[in-house]
């Protein structure tokens, strides 16, 4: 279908979409529209402006330092597939966008557009969460930082106020000993996933994090206690986090979310 | 309208478009290149992939406007490249196309993969190939050819014509590969268009916009109250949910609540009655959102109760007219008194929700996010309900429901409700 009209408008600066943003209630902001795009053909939301943020040269820049690294909001998932950002976690990050949707896809959906957009069955949303990621907002009237997992608070539900943009991630460095593992259950290459696994451990941090993602809700993070061995996790280990993270689900998704977790320990954890 | 300039096939191209015009229809309907495929028309088939500035992406779902000062290239500019002339061979002999409806994106997608990628084996190359639907070939022929191009190696992958980077792709001179290279956000980028479309003072007309609802915030020193949530089995096209809580009243009081229509009406959030009710019928509205989804259900319901068994029903049905979507539900609650560990009268309060949708918002339903927000609603029922019994004379906060909208329908007495759903990825 073709979406109903709307206005457009490509702010040179993020001040400048901000106070679009407040100016106008029925806008709405567009990154890469790899998932707003679809959404407007099927005319499920017809906004009244499209705020076009995909130029604005400070939304697309990265930058690192010995703490980690920060990457801008449209930046897309193809920059990141190809390594042509910084990647603290030493090639995980690439790893994970290779996985995303398809590639005429990640070539303009952008990392910042995903997690503003908060769907659970997103990749940068369940991956991150498990990498302790800072998320920077710019506002009409200020900026601020917030934890990834203060920032989402439910499906498609985040903290952004109305005349806020999502305008960079901070991903904190992991050491080289570091082991990360990712799996996503969907039954054709590509898709939503039904469930998601992530576990991230860093010896030298103390970090050990397993996520179930892709739960209709918010990412379900489990700091694992110290005296977790670094290892895969058993069918019976997995499903004992699953209990741990208080999470909802008929038996058969329980299934999945266990094996999602388990396959992600296996990744991690390979010799 | 607005003007674009960008560069088609080599071609530099200025036109007048709508902003809802999609890349994919500017290049059939405008410049009458129809080799660009329209398929699913929103993401998923791949049959109207192109290249913009070198990187292949969706026509259907990228729009005209955003491409301005972009080289795209579609399959009519291909005709002189070397590897694509290798592909369409391959593409011919392995029998990799019936009746041709996905061939030109196919073949597209082929190529940068090919570009982009060597020694994949035959696994690997039909998850590359993924988002490239084919409805003739099975695909076996499809990933025959590819893996033969592949194979051919650089060697097949002639120099290609007109001075194009070969390994890029990018026919580009004028652009400045370089800026192309090092922009990390989706093509065009920044200096593509030195002049910004200026902002519109007053976009098309929207008089109907909700306004934005506001945050639930349950206004009680006293910590939420907590809610447990099971799944139950679908009984027929209905989905079930099962919600427990716990509210710190006397059951009597409670009752007295929730049998009061408009009282519990204003404890659900999104709900408006059109009108106290009449006999037991009921109407009224009920709004939700989801992410960019937005939906209002308007329906009319009856009421049952059951006094002796502290229980009430609440069934119904409603409309999305902008979207054609359908929602029906039904609402059952029961209460049950609870002695606390103090000696005091608490009520359980146990809700089984059953709800089903039917049109648009259904057939790109994502089950789970659905459930997810019916979840939502009674969570935030409960929590406005507490607030009521606390303090009757209290003004309730309208709970929002999220970034999108979708939406319900609506109800009566409780919660009633239901859904929408959503999307895609990416």
């Amino acid at each position: 279908m073709k979406p109903v009209a709307f206005a457009y408008a490509r702010p040179a600066s993020v001040g400048e979409a901000a106070q679009m943003l407040a100016a106008e209630p029925g806008a709405k902001v567009l990154a890469g529209g790899q998932t707003l795009g679809p959404i407007l053909n099927l005319r499920l939301a017809q906004p009244a402006l499209l705020i076009d943020i995909a130029r604005i040269p400070e939304l697309a820049a990265v930058g690192e330092d010995a703490d980690g690294a920060t990457i801008g909001a449209t930046v897309t998932h193809a920059a990141i597939e190809d390594g042509r950002v910084p990647d603290p976690t030493g090639g995980f990050l690439a790893r994970v966008a290779r996985g995303i949707a398809y590639r005429a896809v990640r070539t303009r959906g952008t990392i910042g557009g995903s997690l503003a957009h908060a769907d659970p069955a997103a990749d940068w949303l369940s991956c991150l969460s498990a990498l302790g990621t800072q998320v920077y907002i710019t506002g009409a009237t200020g900026t601020r930082t917030l934890e990834l997992d203060t920032f989402v608070r439910g499906t498609m539900e985040t903290a952004l106020a109305k005349d806020e943009l999502l305008t960079a991630v901070r991903i904190p460095r992991f050491s080289p000993r570091a082991r990360f593992g990712f799996h996503k259950i969907c039954r054709k290459a590509g898709e939503f996933a039904e469930a998601i696994g992530v576990v991230a451990y860093d010896p030298e941090s103390a970090i050990y994090r397993a996520v179930a993602g892709a739960t209709n809700g918010r990412p379900l993070v489990l700091a694992l206690r110290a005296g977790v061995a670094a290892k895969p996790f058993t069918v019976a280990e997995a499903e004992h986090m699953l209990q741990s993270m208080r999470y909802a689900g008929d038996a058969y998704e329980r299934q999945l979310h266990a094996a999602a977790l388990r396959r992600a320990s296996e990744l991690a954890f390979a010799p | 309208m607005t003007r674009i300039a960008l560069t088609v096939n080599d071609t530099p191209v200025t036109a007048e478009v709508t902003p809802r015009t999609q890349l994919a229809e500017f290049l059939r309907e405008h410049l009458l290149l129809t080799g660009t495929h329209i398929g699913c028309e929103h993401g998923i088939c791949g049959a109207c992939t192109v290249e913009i500035d070198g990187e292949i992406a969706r026509s259907c779902i990228t729009y005209a406007v955003t491409c301005d000062g972009a080289h795209i290239r579609t399959i009519e500019g291909f005709d002189a490249d070397a590897l694509m002339a290798d592909l369409r061979r391959a593409f011919a002999e392995a029998h990799a196309l019936q009746c041709g409806y996905c061939t030109p994106g196919m073949l597209i997608a082929a190529r940068d993969l090919v570009r982009r990628k060597s020694g994949l084996n035959r696994s690997e190359i039909r998850t590359e190939m993924s988002g490239n639907l084919c409805r003739c070939t099975g695909y076996v022929g499809i990933v025959d050819a590819i893996e033969r191009v592949m194979a051919g190696g650089p060697s097949l992958q002639s120099a290609p014509p007109q001075g194009l980077d070969r390994n890029h792709g990018k026919p580009r001179a004028q652009a400045g590969g370089d800026r192309v290279r090092s922009w990390l956000g989706p093509a065009p980028g920044p200096v593509a268009s030195p002049t910004p479309a200026p902002p519109r003072a007053s976009p098309v007309g929207r008089a109907d916009v909700a306004p934005a609802p506001r945050r639930a915030a349950p206004g009680r020193a006293r910590g939420p109250i907590e809610v447990t949530v099971d799944v139950l089995e679908d009984v027929g096209a209905e989905s079930r949910i099962r919600q427990s809580f716990v509210l710190p009243h006397p059951r009597d009081a409670v009752w007295r609540l929730m049998s009061d229509v408009p009282a519990l009406a204003r404890c659900m959030p999104g709900l408006a009655l059109d009108g106290p009710p009449s006999g037991d019928k009921v109407s009224g509205r009920l709004e939700a959102s989801l992410g960019p989804i937005r939906a209002s259900f308007a329906g009319e319901g009856t009421l049952r109760r059951f006094p002796s068994d502290f229980r009430q029903v609440v069934a119904g049905s409603g409309g999305d007219p902008r979207s054609g979507s359908r929602a029906s539900g039904s609402v059952d609650y029961r209460l049950s008194a609870v002695t606390d560990e103090a000696g005091g009268e608490t009520t359980r309060v146990e809700v089984i929700i059953g709800y089903a949708l039917t049109g648009p918002l259904a057939q790109f339903g994502r089950a789970g996010l659905v459930r997810d927000l019916v979840r939502r609603i009674g969570e935030a029922l409960a929590q406005n309900l507490d607030a009521q019994l606390c303090d009757p004379g209290a003004a309730l906060p309208q709970a929002q429901l999220g970034g999108l909208s979708l939406l319900l329908k609506a109800l009566a007495d409780q919660a009633r409700a239901f859904l929408s759903r959503l999307l895609r990825p990416r």
